[in-house]
């Protein structure tokens, strides 16, 4: 289906049935957003809602596994260093260099460049009190941003969507891959995940056809009010009634009936599918990504970007960091992925003219232990660097690289500096102009890096 | 308050209500089957399951293995690359087993004679909220399971210490690990804030009192069991929840147990488990009222719920969205059809939302609307098309690796390409009758698959579909079963 026809039916559609049904309080809350959207876009391809193209995006990179901090940030100039790593310690002549003590991994050329470029800060030493050991714990940790005892519901992205966005389109926050993150889980479920954009859509079976198709959508919609059908088969003035859409706007409560909560959801999905399969075709990659997981992932970022989602929060994930063993090569090769994806993502994005709206963070659960292992690997840790590049952000080194003097470890870990709750504090406040206290449950004094 | 439901009132709607509820639903003839009883005779049948005997085998790795600890210190004693070799091992044959496991739960639910007690099983899963991620051993995650299985509906005191001293519980809240030195506080601090009393029902002094009276209660990792080490034990005197004394872990579960929020926690969170919504304070006050009487046992909290008038209310009465496990269980039992295989199984409930044996965190899954999202909604309407068409193509989107990194996907995905999936059999869902009469076979789909009615627009949508097709075959009725599952209002039971 050609992207202008989508639009041409769900217009149709939506007059029919926001317009026509909206009265009534069962219509799904985000439906008024997306129809003021589509009229915006319809009527003036410049102009969008809030949270469309003037918005800023936070595109979150999470390095699954806990990827070794000491061999992607390298103190080479450290003796402790070099002692602690015998077979793993990067050579002073190999690392691209920052300043005299320390240098990037040999294989994050992409970084060096943004680094170079000013487009990236280097957080050093982020992590948090009481540091658990467990991926699956400490991954929960930093996706709900909790204290290392506590248990949290709901992530902080999902906690930033209630907080900034209820009843949001639901294309506020999405998330590449099969499974919604943790950070997502929200009061109000917000957020798509999708694996790619053929997958995220009804699919007709072997046996149905474009006819099984039209009738999941009309099982999927709300009835129409018969007394509206005088202005259903309207051309579009009332539609475009600004006042109208206004008195839709907002007035949805969010309590009722599972099922007027399904049939919201349904029209969501319906309308969201449809929106991110014609965005994500309508655009053209302006960079070379290199073929991987995570720069397919990315690459599709930068198309729905380009197309106008009204996307505030991407996320997006690498795997493979759990480096027991042998972790030279491993790390190499997801290290270059990584610079090289996060390389060409910014690229695109400087094409599209784009940049000055992204700001990408990555994260990992922990670094890894100081020593090497016997098996030529690192085995889980605490401490670690993050990553955040952008055209805004205060480019260099931030915090201070942890001691790895014995007597400053603790049980083998370098110790955090910087939580990285201050981190999201400053991105909350600084990127996504939004107070970070009720999201993240106390005050964390922001981290200003952008 | 919980008068009984009113004779007059028990029907098809209300026996398929109680079968969802209780247990997975059903077939039109098993509703009619319930529906022809009493309501008192219906409620019986479910509740006293153990007079019907169930055979079901268990997996047949799930038994105490006596070669493992010496493998165990052959490992420790191993070189470096023999050792990672031998961890490899394992982790496959856990790996392994942990599908097989969550398949033969599946299957259990679905097809043991059992109902209700699989799905209070279910309940104690999610309410003792234990990980294998964590646990890394499916030997011991079956046997929780199965000792949930065995005090389904029995007392919550028994349950509790069973639950405390089980080798999965002591791993996962690091029971095991706590000594008088150091006593850890997590088994202490979570039995009350999450299993039993809820925040707010003690105090900080309370979990670390709590927490030095249960040291020394361990897990021997040799024998896979618990046990008690006297040199671990905090033998001094400890106030918990006002009684003081050289209290042991006996003695925190009873004094829990003594709290009049106990009761009232437990009923409340059974009643919105079975109900779909939490209970009004007044329905709270009766039901923990019932349960305390009772002994603290819940088969008879059971009965007077089941047995209620409130339980049959409108507000209530397929009002509830099933769980990703009561999707694909109850899917498979209304459309007669085997619970797909143990990868397919697995990929399916993960990737909605409810791995067996990994449920999020110690909380557990927060149920409810949570379970639906834009994605998984539009996931469970393409997996329909895979139970009803055996259509595999629309399970492309789930690529299945391991739960943590790691390869398994590209495996997954020749499985998938090589298996030869099945449609269900219409014959036996259908007369020939029904297959033949656009009208009698939506209204047929409609009690089989809603258990109430559609919208009349949506009703003409499907009638429209049917219109529309040359003529009624096979492949017409299977996708009209599918779009019947396409709508929001399958999604709830």
């Amino acid at each position: 289906m050609k992207p202008d026809h989508i639009l041409r039916t769900r217009r149709d559609f939506l007059r029919t049935t926001v317009l026509g049904g909206a009265l009534s309080w069962t219509v799904p809350a985000f439906l008024s957003n997306t129809f003021s959207a589509l009229q915006a876009e319809a009527a003036d391809s410049a102009t969008q809602t809030a949270t469309g193209r003037d918005g800023s995006i936070l595109v979150v990179l999470q390095m699954a596994g806990g990827n070794d901090g000491l061999n992607t940030v390298v103190p080479f100039s450290n003796d402790y260093y070099h002692n602690a790593r015998p077979r793993l310690a990067i050579a002073p002549t190999a690392v691209l260099k920052i300043n005299d003590s320390i240098g990037l991994h040999p294989s994050l050329t992409g970084f060096k460049s943004l680094y170079d470029g000013g487009n990236l800060a280097l957080v050093q030493g982020v992590g948090y009190p009481n540091p658990n050991r467990s991926h699956f714990r400490s991954t929960e940790i930093w996706q709900t941003a909790s204290d290392s005892e506590r248990f949290e519901k709901y992530g902080w992205i999902g906690k930033y969507f209630d907080n900034a966005c209820p009843g949001c389109d639901p294309t506020v926050g999405v998330s590449i891959g099969n499974q919604m993150p943790q950070a997502f889980a929200s009061k109000t479920p917000t957020g798509v995940s999708l694996q790619n954009p053929q997958s995220y859509r009804f699919i007709s079976g072997a046996n149905g056809g474009n006819t099984s198709e039209q009738s999941y959508r009309k099982l999927n919609s709300p009835d129409p009010d018969p007394s509206m059908d005088a202005h259903a088969g309207d051309t579009g003035a009332d539609a475009n009634s600004g006042g109208t859409i206004g008195a839709i706007s907002g007035s949805a409560p969010h309590t009722g009936s599972a099922l007027d909560f399904l049939e919201r959801t349904a029209m969501d999905a319906q309308v969201s599918s449809d929106k991110i399969l014609a965005v994500s075709s309508k655009v053209a990659n302006q960079a070379t990504y290199p073929q991987s997981p995570l720069g397919n992932s990315l690459s599709l970022v930068a198309r729905l970007i380009g197309g106008g989602l009204p996307t505030r929060i991407y996320y997006v994930s690498q795997g493979g960091y759990d480096t027991h063993t042998n972790q030279i090569n491993t790390q190499q090769r997801l290290l270059q992925e990584l610079g090289d994806s996060v390389k060409a993502f910014t690229d695109d994005m400087k094409a599209q003219g784009n940049m000055g709206r992204v700001l990408v963070m990555t994260f990992s659960e922990f670094g890894r232990r100081v020593a090497e292992n016997a098996n030529a690997g690192t085995d889980h840790g605490a401490a670690a660097p993050m990553f955040v590049v952008g055209d805004k952000v205060r480019s260099g080194l931030l915090g201070r690289y942890p001691s790895l003097a014995p007597e400053d470890l603790l049980e083998g870990d370098v110790r955090y500096n910087v939580d990285f709750r201050s981190v999201y504090a400053g991105i909350l406040e600084g990127w996504l102009k939004t107070p970070s206290a009720p999201i993240l449950g106390r005050h964390f004094q922001p981290l200003l890096c952008a | 308050m919980l008068k009984p439901i009113d004779k007059q009132k028990w029907d098809f709607t209300t026996a398929a209500h109680l079968l969802n509820r209780a247990g997975f639903g059903g077939t039109p003839a098993d509703i009619d089957r319930l529906a022809a009883m009493t309501p008192e005779q219906a409620v019986l049948y479910l509740i006293n399951f153990e007079l019907i005997p169930d055979s079901t085998p268990n997996p047949d790795w799930a038994k105490p293995d006596p070669g493992r600890a010496d493998r165990l210190m052959a490992m420790r004693n191993a070189d470096p690359d023999t050792r990672k070799t031998m961890q490899q091992e394992e982790q496959r044959t856990q790996r392994q087993r942990s599908i097989e496991l969550k398949h033969w739960w599946l299957e259990r639910m679905a097809n043991g004679p059992r109902p209700l007690q699989e799905k209070m099983t279910l309940f104690w899963h999610g309410h003792f909220a234990t990980s294998e991620q964590k646990v890394r051993d499916a030997y011991l995650m079956w046997k929780q399971n199965e000792l949930f299985r065995e005090h389904a509906t029995g007392n919550w005191l028994q349950l509790l210490t069973a639950v405390a001293k089980d080798p999965a519980m002591l791993v996962w809240l690091d029971q095991a690990q706590s000594r008088k030195e150091h006593p850890n506080e997590n088994f202490a601090r979570e039995v009350m804030e999450l299993f039993t009393l809820g925040e707010g029902h003690y105090t900080e002094k309370d979990v670390t009192e709590g927490a030095r009276a249960l040291t020394g209660w361990s897990y021997d990792n040799r024998d896979e069991q618990f046990v008690e080490r006297p040199r671990f034990r905090d033998d001094g005197v400890k106030t918990f929840l006002g009684r003081t004394g050289d209290l042991t872990g006996e003695d925190v579960l009873e004094q829990i147990v003594a709290q009049p929020q106990a009761a009232r926690f437990i009923s409340a969170k059974l009643w919105n488990y079975f109900a779909g919504q939490p209970p009004s304070d007044e329905l709270v006050t009766a039901l923990a009222d019932r349960f305390r009487r009772s002994g603290m046992n819940f088969k008879p909290l059971l009965a007077a719920i089941f047995y209620s008038e409130e339980f049959y209310s409108d507000s209530i009465v397929r009002n509830q969205v099933k769980s990703p496990v009561q999707w694909l269980v109850g899917s498979s039992r209304v459309l007669e059809r085997d619970v797909p295989g143990p990868f397919i199984s697995y990929g399916l409930t993960r990737s909605l939302g409810q791995d067996l044996f990994a449920p999020p965190n110690v909380k557990g899954w927060d149920g409810g609307l949570s379970w639906i999202n834009t994605s998984n909604l539009l996931a469970r309407y393409n997996y329909a098309a895979f139970l009803v068409e055996g259509d595999t193509s629309v399970l492309r989107g789930l690529a299945l690796g391991p739960p943590k990194g790691g390869g398994g996907g590209m495996q997954f995905q020749n499985r998938l390409d090589n298996m030869h999936a099945q449609s269900v059999d219409v014959g036996k869902l259908l007369t020939v009758e029904e297959r033949s009469d656009k009208d009698k076979l939506l209204a047929a789909l409609e009690r089989r698959l809603i258990q109430g009615t559609l919208r009349d627009s949506q009703k003409q949508t499907l009638r429209d579909y049917l219109d529309g097709q040359p003529m009624l075959d096979r492949d017409v009725v299977l996708n009209t079963i599918r779009l019947m599952m396409s709508t929001p209002e399958y999604q709830l039971a």
